[in-house]
Order: structure tokens, then C-alpha cells, then sequence
């Protein structure tokens, strides 16, 4: 037989051997990825770097009570919802539970990477789902008439305001509408941008979680809202389009430049007395009065509910961010899992994640923690802002390709802001028109 | 069994063994991956659970119908020629400086790796603070220079995010290009330089004649390789705009990363990673003949 004939068939012989031979190196890897050692007492949870504080908290906390041992695996804010995916899809079913954004609830669950669990929340007497804040609880936890979720972090953003700044330009209180509040930053910018402070920190990095949530702000104070009753796109209304126009004039009298600022450098300024006013979550306010934050602002700021705008005179929170416990679907812990939210959402560990030093980066998601006496005690001014949750707030879509709708808009904001996307109602227009094809199907 | 082919047996039985590692690496490593990424672009495909369904060429009409994404490609190709350009340029000059000055350059060869043994999501914030309008030191030198206007914001006009992240590319992966000439400059053949040198040749025409020749092979092969690097471009971005102002740094990369960490949707990013590739191929394959041809003139 000739050599080349031979190799060729060897070769012929060799590809499924080898293909064979990975395929079962593989089921072997996945099989011992998938097992659970007798009597281990741990849980891994993933959790955004910005709940690193909450982490050790839990890490501390849950063993001492519990005796069950919580691994904690830290991963960028935008990368969450992408590694619980990755990790349930891929077979490897490391993460037992997950903190997600609430508005990739309706991805994950559609992908199958997630547990619904509705039948264990609804007969879980436990976890007081009453006492949930109505207006975080739906979009925290449903999809499609179903559980995925059970809130973590509230998330509402506030605006916040140095008391100096303000009163070294003239104004006595902070802006109650988003006209007075750019007549406020124009001047504060004018008079001492060339000292290096501006009248406000604009978050305006495109990023979803980053210019979404200032636009979010915007359209909550304008009365305007994502999709309407029925789940149709609103998003060109009137009051969107204002909201985006508001965005675009305080684009060049903030802090430089919007385009570049998301949470480190926007707060970095804050905490450095640097800026007169950032829209931001309520927790901002336990760093500003940390030490260990290398606050420079402590005791010289104040706290109020974000300005409205247009006809709407009625303040609305905006949930901007929010973040909800979920259960991996392919977890091998469920009891052990169910346990650990069962406490994790309790009112009693909310409301001492809301005031633990060193800070946690958690709101209120509840009406008892909201009115938890250390909290009104230790920083009342915050406690009273965020009691707009419990009148209504704006929520972001959260079914199915939610994620993708709040991605086109930043995208379509991004561009109108760095003059790419005509007038704000073209922009707007777009996003209506691509939302509306992807909620079509 | 015939005692006469025991031999061959054994011997085609290790050619087997010896050839299953190659083999296994290549059905891993090349053709696991292809498969996998063509598969995706047919079919509807997220992240958590991919090929739900078939979806025949959907994907590459939503992709091309979408203005953004094919703005991507046209800048990724402007970007990487222009960034390969610049760096061959900067690349040659500093080897034939070294080549005059150090010879063997051992301390100077150390020095140049450290932009490249550097992450490059540690260049990229470096290169942030270096941008950054509050206080940067771009802005620093500029007031040290008498400029008193508004702070120089490179990253957010639209017009100069992408030379903001051009220039360190730029600074990062240059170094490989000086190593490579300088590596070739070493290696040619002293005498013949001396030749031309003794028969007049100096300066421009001694580099034209005999310099470039020897090593054009070598710049080249740099500049497919500094070209390829370019086109890949996503660190930078990520860190230094991701992605914006507005779409003005969106690279296909970034897309990749947007629409399948993002937005979960693994057939739309299989689909642009398949256009990066034919676009990769179209505009490298010029630059792997022009490399062929210089170095088949360069061993004639």
C-alpha cells in the first residue's frame, strides 16, 4: 500500500477517534462540573463590582448566622447578566445565584438561565412580598406573568447638590424644575469652570446603565414613560422628546465632557466637592458622609427628589438601575439557594445593608426598611427622598429583548448628543421605529 | 495476520499518535470555532441558548441594513491602514536610528517591549488620564504652553476620539515594528553595505539602493501583522469611549462585544464577525502578496 493512501486513511480513522475523544473529555468535564459534593454548605453568587461592599457583608453575615460558607464573584455592572448566560449555557454551572439588572430578567429567563419561581414566592410566606415598594416589586421579579426575581437593590437616582457651591453662585435652595436646574449649572459653570468646577456631573458614557439612566431621569421628571398600558413604544411622546432635549443643552455646560463621564469620574468629581450637582443613586449620600470614601463633601450637601419638567409638576423616582436576586437554573443548590434570597431580601438585612459602614451600595427596596428608624435617623434627607418610590416610578421595559431596546436607545442617544442624530424627535423617531419592529417580532 | 506487515502497522499506528495532538488542536482550536460562529450567523442565537432556529441569511440583511454597523467596517478599515501606516513609518525610522546608534541594543530592545508586555487595557487608561479633560496631562502641558480656552476634549469630539485612540495604538504596538527591522537590519550583510558606501552611496540613496531591499520583506511582513493587530482593535475603545461619541470609535470588535455581552444576541455578533473576517481577508490579502514578492526579490 502505498505510504500516502495509508496516511490518508489514518488520517481518516483519526478524525472521528479524535473527535470522539474531546467529545468524551468534555461530558467527562461537564459531568464534574455539574456534581455537588455531599454535605458542601456554599454558595457562589455573583454580584456587580459595585455591590462589592454588599458581598463582604454577606460573606461576614450568612456564615456566622447560617453556617454556610457564600463565594463571591465580582464582575463589571454591564457584564452580569452576560456571565450568568454564559456560565448556565456553557455547562460549566458554577453560579447558584445572581444579583442581574432587572431589566435583563425577561433575556434571562427567555434563555432558560434562570429558575422561575413563582410557585416558591407565592407560598413562601416569609418573604412578605407585600412589603415590598409595589413599584420596584412588578418589574423586579415578573415576566409574563411569572417570578424570576425577587428585589435586592432599589436603585432610585436623586439629585444630589453641594450646599457650597450653590450658595458661593446665589441660589438658595436646588432647582424643582429641569429649566431651573440648567440656569443653575450654566451659572455655576460660567462662574467657575476655570477654577475647575462645573455646575454638574452628567452621566453620559454610552452605556445603557450610564446615559440611559440621565435620560431616564429626564423622562420620568417629563411625565413620559418607556412603552405605555398595553406595551406599545412611546418613546417619541413629547415629553421623551423634551427629556432628550434636555439632555442635549446641558451637554456643554457640564462637567467635561458628558461623553466621557460614568460612574468613577462623575462621583470622583462629587466626593472631591468638584461638582454642584450629579443625579445618582440614594446610596451616594452614606459615601458622601464616609470617611474611608475620602469625601470631601461631607456635611456640605443636600439631597432632592430629581426636578420635573414640561406640564408635570408631580416628582417621580426613576429606577434607573435596580437589581434583583435570581437562582441559576441549572444549580444544584436550589434549597441552599432559596434559603440565601429567602434572607438576602429580608427587611431586616435591607435595611442594615442601607446603613453598614463600610457602604454597601444598597437602596431601599422595601416599605419597612424604607422606614427602617436607623435609616431616617442616621440620614433622614435621603429617607425622605426616596418615599417618591412609594407613589409610582418610571421602570425601564424588562420582557424579552429588554436589554437590546435600552442598547438602541443609548446608542440613538449617544448620537444625538455628539451631534450625529439630527433634532431630538429625529432620534427619538428612530427608536420608536426599531422598537417597535423588535416588539413586533 | 502477515508477520511481513506487523512492522508497517506499528508504524502507521504511531504516525497516528504522533499526528493526534495536531489533529486534536486543530478541530479545538480552528475548526470547533468556525463551525460554531457560521452556525450561529444562520440561526437565531442568544447567548444562554443558542441556535434556536434557523433563520437562513436574516441576519446578514439585518446587519447590512443597518447604517451603524456598516459604518463600523468602512472605519475599521480606514483606522487599520492608517494606524499600520503610521506605525511602519515610526517603526522603520526609530530601527534605523537605533541601527546607527546601538548596535546591539540589548538595553534599548528591553525598553522598547514594555508598551507591548503592557495590558493593553492598562495602555488604555493610561492613555485616559493622559486625555483626560479635567486635569490630563495633555491639558497640563497645553496650560504650561499659555492655552487658557476650553479644555481640550480629544475623546469626546467626534472628529478626534478616533486619532485619540489611533495615537496609542499607535504608541503601543510600534515597538513590535522597530523590533522586526531592527532584527532584520542586524542581520544584513555588512560587506555589502561597505561596497556601496565605497562606491559613493550615502545617506537616502545608500537606504533606497541597498537598505530597503534587504529588509522590505521584513517591513512588510510588519505591516500585515500591525495591519491585522489594528483591525482587531477593542481594548482601547472599550476603556477609552466604548464606542462613542455618538458612533465615531464603534469598531466591529466593539459590535461584537455590544451585541453578544450586551444584548445577548450571539447570531447578530456571529454575523459581524464572519464580515470582519471577508474584510479582513479582502484588504490583508494584497499586503500577504506584496510581502511574498518582496522576499522572493530579496532571497533572488
Amino acid at each position: 500500500m502505498p505510504s500516502t493512501t495509508r496516511g490518508r486513511r489514518a488520517t481518516r480513522a483519526l478524525v472521528p477517534a479524535a473527535a470522539a475523544l474531546t467529545a468524551s473529555a468534555l461530558a467527562l468535564a461537564g459531568c464534574a462540573a455539574a456534581e455537588t459534593p455531599a454535605g458542601d454548605e456554599s454558595l457562589t453568587v455573583l454580584f456587580i463590582s459595585s455591590h462589592e461592599g454588599a458581598a463582604n457583608w454577606f460573606v461576614e453575615h450568612y456564615e456566622e448566622e447560617t453556617g454556610v460558607t457564600i463565594n463571591p464573584v465580582i464582575v463589571p455592572y454591564d457584564q452580569i447578566g452576560s456571565q450568568l448566560a454564559l456560565d448556565q449555557s456553557s455547562g460549566a454551572n458554577t453560579i447558584d445565584v445572581a444579583a442581574p439588572w432587572y431589566v435583563s430578567l425577561g433575556d434571562l429567563a427567555a434563555q432558560g438561565a434562570i429558575q422561575d419561581l413563582t410557585e416558591w414566592i407565592d407560598g413562601n410566606d416569609a418573604l412578605d412580598v407585600d412589603d415590598f415598594i409595589p413599584s420596584i416589586y412588578e418589574p423586579y421579579s415578573l415576566y409574563e406573568g411569572r417570578r424570576y426575581g425577587v428585589p435586592f437593590d432599589g436603585d432610585t437616582h436623586v439629585l444630589f447638590y453641594n450646599t457650597e457651591i450653590l450658595e458661593r453662585n446665589g441660589f438658595t435652595a436646588p432647582p424643582t424644575t429641569w429649566d431651573e436646574y440648567l440656569q443653575q449649572v450654566t451659572t455655576i459653570t460660567a462662574n467657575e469652570g476655570a477654577d475647575g468646577v462645573y455646575g454638574a456631573a452628567v452621566f453620559g458614557q454610552k452605556s445603557p446603565l450610564i446615559l440611559g439612566a440621565s435620560f431616564a431621569n429626564r423622562l420620568a421628571g417629563f411625565g413620559g414613560e418607556f412603552l405605555d398600558a398595553d406595551g406599545n413604544p412611546v418613546i417619541n411622546s413629547p415629553e421623551a422628546v423634551a427629556a432628550a432635549q434636555a439632555l442635549v443643552d446641558i451637554n456643554g455646560v457640564a462637567l467635561p465632557t458628558p461623553a466621557e463621564t460614568e460612574f468613577g469620574a462623575g462621583n470622583t468629581a462629587w466626593l472631591a466637592g468638584k461638582v454642584g450637582f450629579i443625579e445618582n443613586w440614594t446610596d451616594l449620600g452614606v459615601r458622601s458622609e464616609d470617611p474611608t470614601s475620602g469625601s470631601e463633601v461631607a456635611g456640605k450637601w443636600g439631597v432632592t427628589l430629581l426636578p420635573v419638567g414640561g406640564s408635570n409638576t408631580t416628582p417621580r423616582a426613576s429606577l434607573v438601575a435596580g437589581f434583583s436576586w435570581v437562582i441559576a437554573a441549572n444549580t444544584q443548590k436550589t434549597e441552599l439557594a432559596r434559603d440565601f434570597v429567602e434572607y438576602a431580601a429580608s427587611s431586616e438585612v435591607n435595611a442594615a445593608l442601607l446603613t453598614a459602614s463600610p457602604p454597601t451600595g444598597i437602596d431601599p427596596n422595601r416599605v419597612s426598611s424604607l422606614e427602617d428608624s436607623t435609616y431616617g435617623s442616621d440620614f433622614p434627607e435621603i429617607q425622605e427622598v426616596n418615599r417618591a418610590t412609594l407613589t409610582g416610578a418610571l421602570a425601564w421595559p424588562t420582557g424579552e429583548h429588554a436589554t437590546e431596546l435600552a442598547q438602541i436607545l443609548t446608542d440613538e442617544l449617544a448620537k444625538l448628543l455628539a451631534g450625529e442624530g439630527g433634532t431630538a424627535q429625529e432620534t427619538l423617531d428612530r427608536v420608536q421605529a426599531e422598537w417597535e419592529a423588535i416588539l413586533a417580532g | 495476520m502477515s508477520p511481513r506487515r506487523s512492522p508497517s502497522r506499528g508504524v502507521a499506528r504511531a504516525h497516528r499518535l504522533f499526528a493526534a495532538p495536531a489533529v486534536l488542536a486543530l478541530v479545538v482550536l480552528g475548526a470547533y470555532p468556525l463551525v460554531f460562529v457560521v452556525l450561529a450567523a444562520f440561526s437565531e442565537s442568544k447567548l444562554g441558548a443558542p441556535f434556536r432556529d434557523w433563520v437562513g441569511t436574516a441576519n446578514f440583511e439585518k446587519l447590512l441594513a443597518d447604517g451603524d454597523a456598516t459604518a463600523s467596517f468602512l472605519r475599521v478599515v480606514v483606522y487599520a491602514l492608517a494606524v499600520a501606516a503610521v506605525s511602519v513609518v515610526i517603526g522603520v525610522a526609530v530601527a534605523l536610528a537605533l541601527h546607527r546608534s546601538v548596535r546591539s541594543g540589548a538595553l534599548v530592545r528591553t525598553l522598547l517591549l514594555l508598551p507591548m508586555i503592557t495590558p493593553p487595557v492598562v495602555v488604555a487608561i493610561l492613555w485616559k488620564l493622559v486625555y483626560n479633560p479635567a486635569g490630563g496631562l495633555l491639558n497640563t502641558l497645553a496650560g504650561l504652553f499659555g492655552y487658557r480656552g476650553e479644555p481640550i476634549s480629544v475623546l469626546a469630539q467626534p472628529a478626534w476620539a478616533m486619532t485619540g485612540v489611533a495615537i496609542a495604538d499607535v504608541w503601543e504596538w510600534t515597538p513590535i515594528i522597530t523590533l522586526l527591522v531592527f532584527a532584520a537590519l542586524l542581520g544584513q550583510d555588512p560587506e555589502l553595505r561597505e561596497a556601496a558606501a565605497l562606491d559613493g552611496a550615502h545617506g537616502w540613496r545608500l537606504f533606497r539602493s541597498i537598505t530597503l531591499p534587504a529588509v522590505a520583506g521584513t517591513i512588510a511582513a510588519a505591516f500585515l501583522v500591525r495591519l491585522v493587530l489594528a483591525f482587531k482593535v477593542f481594548d482601547l475603545v472599550f476603556v477609552l469611549t466604548t464606542g462613542g461619541p455618538g458612533t465615531s470609535t464603534t469598531v466591529p470588535a466593539f459590535l461584537v462585544w455590544q451585541q453578544a455581552i450586551q444584548q445577548f444576541d450571539l447570531g447578530i455578533a456571529a454575523t459581524t464577525t464572519l464580515l470582519l473576517a471577508v474584510v479582513v481577508t479582502v484588504v490583508t490579502l494584497p499586503v500577504v502578496a506584496l510581502t511574498r514578492r518582496f522576499h522572493r526579490d530579496a532571497t533572488a
